[in-house]
């Protein structure tokens, strides 16, 4: 601020203290105490110009006023005590009403506490919920993986079903023209033949079937289309193969060769051998992995050249036995699933196998596409039989046994039995069949009746029987075998059990020596087992062989040699030498 | 600026304390006190001294009462001066409170203006008012107001309302920016030992160099006599709202501060008091 301006403002503030200030106060009280004058003056005037008129009238006027006022003051006093005695009610209300106050400001107080606490716990449980929600979040997060994952594999699911269909309609289809070419080229070779045939000049030998078997190949060629292909028999005779068993045996082998009859007949013969002394195995001649998944059963044929060999992959596979070795001659496939079975037939020529894929399945041994199927179980075959030429048996898990005529590959006869069948064995007139419900039953096979009960040690998971056909074995699931004598019909059973010894499946299959003296077994532990029958105790053990759980034995028809299988596809041929 | 707004209000609400006794010719019933009163330095006298006649008038007889009149000292008190302006010319160094003497009788036709209401003065200040805008802006801003414009600058006289003139009276005090100033100052001057009543003249705020004129600039050039020369002793008091302003002091802003509501400065020029 400038010099000038300041002196002004100085002086302005130094003028107004002197000449206002100052007098401010003393002019307004002397205003006021002019007025008061003036009014006090005024009040005097009017009161004084009374008096001038009459001295007594104005006395006792003053007397009356007097009076008045003395009235006045009484009333104003006994006003003032009446407002007294309101005060002191109106002081004890307002006491009532602080006292009052006070306790409701306590209980105030009070849910002031009790809200804290409440919003306390509020918080509390507002931060569990947000820690629980912070999980469910995480968990739900991990279900949306789950789920996407869950969707992934569904789809490639699907995709590998679709694949699949279309691998196996690849293989349907290519199977169905490997089926047509070899049918064409069958019915190829057969006009070929047939042609060779009526150009060919015949000798006719008397000591053999021969020429009858010949002379029935014009007609046989006629029925070309027929499924019962089994009687057309234009190599494999019996004449033909009989020379060539005779020289793979050594010794003891005594042959009974039937008249064959042309055309249809019953009551064909057939070789049929017997064993006089079964060879105890010692040793391991040949290990091999026969198959290329687990091996299920195994099966020496009548000839004891030949032998079988069937197993998950679905495949059957043929072996020549020779000098000791193992050669793998063809392999049979037609099975949807894995086999479970293999029989030959009294002739050897054919070979029927029971099926994980419900039905069961015969070849020749020659052709590698199976001539029937037969179908009509609803649950898996697990075994069977022939019985008989023109019949075959099967038992199944579905509790059914059925009778099969295989020149009309048709069922005749389906048997309800109780329970899971598990192998079955056929003898002259009989069925006998083992069943998980640990028994053993026997049917008449003409009546197709029940005609026995056997009860077993446990479930049954397999049956064999003695080449005299006395001579039952059942292998049972609670490790022991048991022997019945079928004839005497007595309760006598023979029980072999063994330390180690272990049933390995519900299907494991156990053998009777040819000549009755041994029954084999193979065992969980990889070893096979093999008991004397009269002295009833383990006449050896054969381990360290087998890796895995024995699914399988079978004993040569010349007692030479015992073959055990087991589900890592190990086949191993024993023998004494 | 704050303090120039200090300085208006100060200005507005400058009060002088008077004691306003009867003349003892005057015919009374009883003895008349004194009356008290402050009085505002900005306002003129018949405008406030309603009540100093009411006091009188209590104490004497109707029939002896004619226009009232005031005098200090012998020297009759024109009513159409400010009071400010009759104070500092006539009893500026005097003791406290000035003491006026009231008449009821002999009114001094020959100095003094008659007085017989209210509009008289709301006239007479007007024209002070539009005067001084003539001067300073050619009379432009006045003419522009409207008339309830000009009766809230007289009403906030005569109640005594700052805010209420104020908000009318900026107006007036505006001035284009490339001017720098009003066009003339309207000032008066006013000294004791002279017939003339005052001195006004025209002059301008601003020099023609562009310097702005001062206070002392003016006297310079109307009043030198109120100058000091070098080393001689103050022999005038020149006096503004009963203050001495320093002579470097910008006139503009003497105009547009210490004017009196009628818009002029008024200056008083009084002997320095010896004792």
């Amino acid at each position: 601020m400038e010099t000038w301006k300041r002196d002004i403002v100085r002086q302005l503030k130094h003028r107004d203290r002197n000449q206002h200030a100052m007098f401010q106060d003393l002019i307004r009280l002397y205003s006021r105490l002019l007025e008061k004058t003036s009014l006090t003056k005024g009040l005097l005037s009017s009161s004084s110009r009374h008096p001038s008129s009459d001295s007594s009238r104005s006395i006792s006027s003053l007397v009356h006023q007097n009076n008045q006022l003395k009235k006045t003051t009484g009333e104003l006093a006994y006003q003032v005590v009446e407002l007294q005695q309101q005060i002191k009610i109106k002081e004890c209300v307002l006491e009532q009403q602080h006292s009052r106050l006070a306790e409701q400001q306590q209980r105030v107080a009070g849910a002031f506490g009790a809200r804290q606490v409440l919003q306390d716990r509020v918080e509390q449980v507002q931060e569990e919920n947000g820690v629980l929600k912070m999980k469910y979040d995480l968990l739900l997060e991990q279900q949306k993986g789950a789920e996407q994952n869950l969707r992934e594999e569904n789809v490639r699911g699907g995709h590998l079903l679709e694949d699949m269909i279309h691998l196996k309609q690849q293989a349907a289809a290519r199977m169905n023209s490997r089926n047509e070419r070899k049918s064409r080229a069958r019915e190829a070779n057969l006009q070929k033949q047939l042609q060779n045939a009526t150009g060919s000049k015949v000798t006719v030998d008397s000591s053999s079937s021969a020429p009858t078997s010949r002379s029935t190949s014009p007609k046989a060629a006629n029925h070309s289309n027929s499924s019962d292909r089994g009687h057309t028999r234009l190599f494999r005779s019996a004449s033909v193969t009989s020379p060539r068993i005779l020289t793979s045996i050594k010794g003891l082998f005594e042959k009974r060769r039937g008249h064959s009859v042309c055309s249809v007949d019953e009551d064909r013969m057939f070789p049929v051998g017997i064993c006089l002394s079964a060879r105890l195995p010692v040793r391991a001649l040949q290990v091999l992995d026969a198959h290329e998944q687990g091996i299920n059963t195994v099966k020496f044929s009548s000839s004891s050249d030949l032998m079988a060999t069937g197993g998950t992959d679905r495949l059957i596979k043929l072996w020549d036995v020779r000098a000791g070795l193992l050669t793998h001659r063809s392999t049979l496939d037609g099975s949807t699933e894995g086999v479970t079975c293999v029989d030959f037939d009294p002739t050897g020529l054919r070979i029927l196998a029971a099926s994980y894929d419900k039905s069961a399945l015969l070849w020749r041994l020659d052709d590698s596409v199976p001539k029937l199927t037969l179908t009509g179980h609803s649950r898996k075959v697990t075994a069977a039989r022939f019985s008989g030429l023109h019949q075959v048996v099967t038992g199944s898990a579905d509790r059914t046994i059925r009778l099969w005529d295989l020149q009309r590959a048709a069922c005749f006869q389906v048997v309800e039995v109780a329970s899971y069948c598990s192998d079955l064995i056929c003898s002259e007139n009989s069925i006998i069949s083992g069943h998980f419900d640990s028994k053993i039953r026997v049917w008449d096979a003409r009546a197709v009746s029940c005609v026995q009960e056997l009860p077993a040690q446990g479930k049954v998971t397999s049956l064999d029987i003695s080449a005299d056909h006395r001579q039952l074995l059942s292998c049972c699931r609670d490790d022991c075998l048991q022997l019945v004598d079928l004839r005497r019909r007595s309760q006598e059973r023979m029980c072999f059990r063994a330390d180690g010894f272990k049933c390995g499946s519900d299907s494991t299959k156990a053998v009777i020596s040819p000549d009755g003296c041994f029954v084999a077994a193979g065992s969980a532990d990889g070893a096979v087992y093999i008991w004397n029958v009269s002295k009833g105790d383990l006449e050896t053990r054969l381990p360290d062989k087998h890796s895995s759980s024995i699914s399988a034995v079978s004993w040569s028809l010349s007692g030479e040699y015992v073959v055990s299988v087991d589900k890592s596809r190990r086949a191993i041929l024993w023998s004494d030498i | 600026m704050a303090d120039d707004k200090d300085v208006l209000r100060d200005v507005w609400y400058g009060r002088i304390p008077t004691c306003f006794t009867l003349n003892q010719d005057e015919v009374t019933e009883r003895e008349a006190e004194p009356y008290y009163l402050l009085l505002p330095r900005v306002s003129y006298l018949t405008l406030v001294t309603d009540k100093v006649k009411k006091h009188f008038l209590k104490v004497m007889k109707a029939e002896d009462v004619e226009e009232m009149w005031f005098e200090y000292e012998g020297t009759p008190l024109k009513w159409h001066y400010p009071i400010g302006v009759l104070f500092d010319l006539h009893a500026s160094n005097t003791i406290l409170p000035w003491s006026i003497t009231v008449h009821f009788k002999n009114f001094p036709d020959r100095d003094l203006l008659h007085c017989p209401s209210n509009s008289v003065i709301e006239a007479h200040f007007m024209s002070s008012i539009k005067e001084a805008d003539a001067l300073k802006h050619k009379s432009q801003v006045v003419n522009d107001m409207q008339k309830k414009d000009h009766k809230q600058l007289w009403m906030g006289l005569q109640n005594d309302k700052f805010d209420q003139f104020w908000a009318m009276n900026r107006k007036l005090m505006e001035y284009p920016t490339e001017e720098g100033g009003f066009r003339y100052i309207p000032f008066r001057i006013y000294q004791t030992m002279s017939d003339r009543p005052f001195i006004q003249k025209l002059f301008r705020p601003v020099s023609p160099e562009g310097s702005a004129h001062t206070l002392g600039d003016l006297l310079k050039e109307m009043y030198p006599a109120a100058i000091p020369n070098e080393g001689e002793q103050k022999r005038y008091q020149v006096v503004i709202h009963g203050i001495e302003p320093l002579l470097e002091t910008p006139l503009q802003w003497l105009s547009e501060h210490l004017s009196h509501p009628d818009n002029f400065l008024h200056i008083c020029v009084i002997p320095t008091p010896t004792d």
